[in-house]
C-alpha cells in the first residue's frame, strides 16, 4: 500500500515532465530499441534458414568439393566427378534412396524476342525425386536424356510464365547461351527450396550441362538423399569411404570434399549468430551505459529542484529511506518508461525493415522483451542510488530555506 | 509536552561561532498557546526546528513527552514527526504540482497506515476549504495556500502544532483569518507554539516569549490586562516612530497607519 502510494506519487511527478522524462530516458529507449529490433531481425534470419534447410530435409546430405591448404592460402579443389554419384548409389544400396549430380550455371534463355536471365541446373532425374518436386506439364528429365547428352530442358514455373504466357510450353524450343534446347516440361510452382528460387531455375541433363554448354569437369556438388533421417551418419561413413577409393586418397590424407548435413549447418548457424549476438549485446551495453547517465542527471536536477519538497515530507514524517526509495522507484520508472518504449520502437523498426526490404523475416522472442524490461528496471535502480542517496542524505532544516 | 533545558545551538564558520540558541530553558504544558517573538536572527527559527525534530542541539536536552528527542533514531524521530507535530511554514511550501487535498494527504502517506481520502478531507473542511479540494496550489490566493498548508500540518491530529511566521506573508486582514483557525485548534485542545514578528499576533497567544541572541529574555502569560498593556505600549512606540520619519520628510508604506491597529 505505501509503495503503491509512493508509486503514483512518482507517476504523477513524471507526467508533469513528460518531454524531460522521455529525453532521460532516451539512452534506454536507444538501447532496448536496437536489442528488439536487432534481435528480432536475427531470430528472423535463423527461422527462415532453418526452415528452408528443413525444406531440404533430415535426410538429405549435402557433399561439396573440398579445400586444400596450400602454404597460408586455402583455395577450393574441385574433385567431384558425375561418375561419383553413381557409385556412391551403387556401393551403398541399402542405405542411399538417391543420388542428384548438380551443376549449377547461369544465363540467358530466348523465345523469340522474350528474354530472361537466371540459373541453369545440370542434373539428373533423382533431382525430382529427391526434393519432391514434380513437374506440372510434360515430362522430367529421363536417364536416356542423361545417357544422350539431350538438348533438352525443364522450365521453372516462373520461367516459363514469362515466356510463354498461358501458352503451353512444353515441344517448343528456347535459346539457351545461344544453343537450341526443346522444351520437354514445365515443374509445379514451388517458391524455393533450400536457398534456390527454383520457379526461376530451368534444368537441362547434367551431361548436357558440363559437356556441351559450360565444358566442365567437376560438378558443384552431389545431394545425397539417405533410406531414413536416423541414418545419415551410417551414410557419411558410406560415402566417404566409396569418395576416398574413388579419389584415391591415401590413409592419413585428408579428403577432397566436404559433406555437410542439416545438423552440422544449424551448429555453424548458432555460432554465426551467437557471434552476432555478441556484437550486438555490447552495442547495447553501451547505449545502456549512456542511458544509465541520461538517467542519473535528470535525477540529480530532480532532486535539486525538488530540495524544499524533501524538506517537507521529511517535516511531515518521511524516513530519510522513504526519501531514498521515492527516488528509486521514480528512477526506475522512468527506465521501465523507456524499456517499454524501446520494446515497442525496436519492434516497429523491425517490422518496417521487413516490410520495406520484402526478404527479412522478423521474430521477436517473448523472453527478448521480458530482459529489455528487468534489464532498464536494474539501470533505473542503478542510475538511481546516487540521486536518491543525495536526496536522502538532505538536511531538512537546509533544504526548507532553500529557495 | 516539551522540555527544554540548557539548550545551544551552535554554526561554526571558519574561526568564528554564532550561537543561533544560548542556553534556552522551556517548558512547554498542554494545551499552551504560545507565541514566540524577537528580532531577525534571535534564534526563534532554530529553536522550533529542534521541538519538531528536524534539527538536533549542539548541547542540551530536549524531551517530548518525556522522552529524550537526542536518544531517538531517524525511525522514532519521523514517527513523531509524522504522529504528534504539525508544522507550518512562512512559505506555505506546499507541493506545487499537486492538488490541495493531495497536499493535504502527503502526512498520510507516511503513516503507513492504509487511509481514505476522506481523512484529507476532514482536514480541509476543518479550515474552510472543502470546495477547492481539486484545485492546485498555484489556482490558490495566499492565504488558502496556507489554509491548505494548516490542514496539513492538522491531518494527523498532531499534539503540538508549530507555526513560523504563518502570517508572515500575509495582509493583515488574511492574517487574521489565519489567527482564527489557530484559536479554533487551540480552544479544541492543540498545544501551539507560533513565531511572530507582529505584536498584535503575538498578543493573542497565552504566553507571550521574547527571545533575543539566543535567549530567552522574556516570558509572560498575557491575560486582557496585559495585552492591553503591550498594545500600548506598542501602539506610542509605533506613533513616535511614525512621527519621526514624517518629521524627516519620509513616508514608509511598510508602517502600518496606527488607525487600522487599533481595530484589532
Ligand atoms: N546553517 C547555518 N549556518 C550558520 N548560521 C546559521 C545557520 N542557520 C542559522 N544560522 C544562524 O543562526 C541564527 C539564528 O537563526 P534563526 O533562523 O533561528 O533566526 P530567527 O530568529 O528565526 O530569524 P528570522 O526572524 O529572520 O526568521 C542566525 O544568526 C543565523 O544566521
Ligand atoms: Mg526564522
Amino acid at each position: 500500500m505505501f509503495h503503491l502510494r509512493i508509486m503514483m506519487m512518482a507517476l504523477h511527478g513524471l507526467r508533469q515532465n513528460l518531454v524531460r522524462t522521455m529525453l532521460a530516458t532516451l539512452g534506454v529507449i536507444i538501447g532496448v530499441g536496437a536489442v528488439v529490433s536487432a534481435v528480432s531481425i536475427l531470430q528472423g534470419a535463423e527461422r527462415d534458414i532453418l526452415e528452408r534447410f528443413e525444406s531440404l530435409g533430415a535426410d538429405q546430405i549435402l557433399v561439396f568439393n573440398g579445400s586444400q591448404k596450400r602454404s597460408h592460402r586455402t583455395t577450393r579443389k574441385s574433385s567431384l566427378l558425375p561418375e561419383d554419384a553413381e557409385q556412391i548409389l551403387e556401393e551403398n544400396p541399402d542405405l542411399i534412396r538417391a543420388v542428384a549430380p548438380q551443376f549449377n550455371g547461369g544465363g540467358q534463355t530466348k523465345y523469340y524476342e522474350k528474354n530472361i536471365s537466371g540459373a541453369v541446373l545440370g542434373t539428373t532425374e533423382s533431382y525430382a525425386l529427391i526434393n519432391n518436386y514434380v513437374v506440372e506439364h510434360g515430362r522430367f528429365i529421363t536417364p536416356q536424356h542423361v545417357r544422350g547428352y539431350s538438348m533438352v530442358c525443364v522450365l521453372g514455373y516462373r520461367v516459363a510464365e514469362e515466356l510463354f504466357g498461358a501458352l503451353p510450353a512444353a515441344g517448343k524450343t528456347v535459346k539457351i547461351n545461344g544453343k537450341s534446347f526443346n522444351v520437354i516440361g514445365v515443374m509445379e510452382e514451388k517458391g524455393a527450396l533450400g536457398f534456390v528460387e527454383v520457379d526461376n531455375q530451368i534444368i537441362i541433363p547434367i551431361t548436357t550441362a558440363m559437356g556441351r554448354m559450360f565444358g566442365a569437369s567437376y560438378l558443384t556438388m552431389l545431394v545425397v538423399q539417405c533410406q531414413s533421417a536416423n541414418r545419415v551418419p551410417a551414410c557419411i561413413d558410406g560415402i566417404n569411404k566409396t569418395l576416398r577409393t574413388s579419389h584415391r586418397i591415401r590413409a592419413g590424407q585428408e579428403d577432397d570434399f566436404s559433406v555437410f548435413t542439416q545438423d552440422q549447418f544449424k551448429e555453424q548457424l548458432s555460432q554465426v549468430t551467437r557471434l552476432f549476438g555478441i556484437v550486438l549485446y555490447s552495442i547495447a551495453g553501451i547505449s545502456i551505459v549512456v542511458g544509465a547517465i541520461g538517467i542519473m542527471n535528470i535525477m540529480l536536477v530532480s532532486v535539486t529542484e525538488r530540495t524544499r519538497e524533501i524538506g517537507v515530507r521529511i517535516a511531515v514524517g518521511a524516513r530519510r529511506f522513504d526519501i531514498l526509495k521515492q527516488f528509486l522507484i521514480e528512477a526506475s520508472i522512468i527506465s521501465m518508461l523507456g524499456g517499454a518504449l524501446g520494446v515497442v520502437c525496436g519492434w516497429a523498426m523491425a517490422n518496417f525493415l521487413s516490410e520495406f526490404t520484402q526478404v527479412l523475416e522478423v521474430y521477436t522472442p517473448p523472453i527478448i522483451v521480458f530482459l529489455s524490461l528487468v534489464m532498464a528496471a536494474v539501470v533505473g535502480i542503478l542510475s538511481g542510488i546516487y540521486p536518491a542517496i543525495r536526496a536522502a542524505r538532505l538536511d531538512p532544516v537546509q533544504s526548507l530555506r532553500y529557495e | 509536552m516539551i522540555k527544554a533545558a540548557q539548550l545551544h545551538k551552535e554554526y561554526r564558520m571558519g574561526d568564528t561561532v554564532v550561537h543561533a540558541l544560548d542556553g534556552v530553558d522551556l517548558h512547554v504544558r498542554p494545551g499552551e498557546f504560545i507565541s514566540l517573538t524577537g528580532a531577525s536572527g534571535s534564534g526563534k527559527s532554530t529553536l522550533m526546528h529542534i521541538f519538531g525534530c528536524l534539527d538536533q542541539p549542539t548541547s542540551g536536552v530536549v524531551a517530548f513527552q518525556g522522552e529524550q528527542i537526542s536518544h531517538m533514531n531517524d525511525k522514532q524521530l519521523a514517527r513523531i514527526r509524522n504522529q504528534h507535530i504539525g508544522f507550518v511554514f512562512q512559505t506555505f511550501n506546499l507541493i506545487n504540482r499537486t492538488s490541495a487535498l493531495e497536499n493535504v494527504a502527503v502526512p498520510l502517506v507516511y503513516t503507513r497506515r492504509s487511509f481514505s481520502k476522506k481523512t484529507a478531507m476532514a482536514a480541509l473542511d476543518r479550515v474552510g476549504l472543502g470546495a477547492r479540494a481539486k484545485h492546485k496550489p498555484s489556482e490558490m490566493s495566499g492565504g488558502e495556500c496556507q489554509r491548505v498548508a494548516i490542514a496539513r500540518a492538522i491531518v494527523n491530529k498532531p499534539l503540538l502544532l508549530l507555526a513560523d511566521e504563518p502570517t508572515g506573508n500575509l495582509d493583515t486582514r488574511t492574517g487574521r483569518q489565519i489567527m482564527q483557525i489557530f484559536h479554533d485548534l487551540h480552544s479544541d485542545g492543540m498545544t501551539i507554539m507560533l513565531v511572530t514578528h507582529e505584536i498584535d499576533v503575538a498578543v493573542q497567544a497565552e504566553r507571550m516569549i521574547q527571545m533575543s541572541d539566543g535567549k530567552i529574555i522574556e516570558d509572560t502569560a498575557i491575560d486582557d490586562e496585559r495585552r492591553e498593556e503591550i498594545l500600548n505600549v506598542a501602539h506610542d512606540e509605533h506613533a513616535k516612530a511614525f512621527r519621526d520619519k514624517a518629521q524627516r520628510g519620509l513616508r514608509s508604506k511598510s508602517l502600518t497607519p496606527p488607525a487600522e491597529r487599533a481595530e484589532s
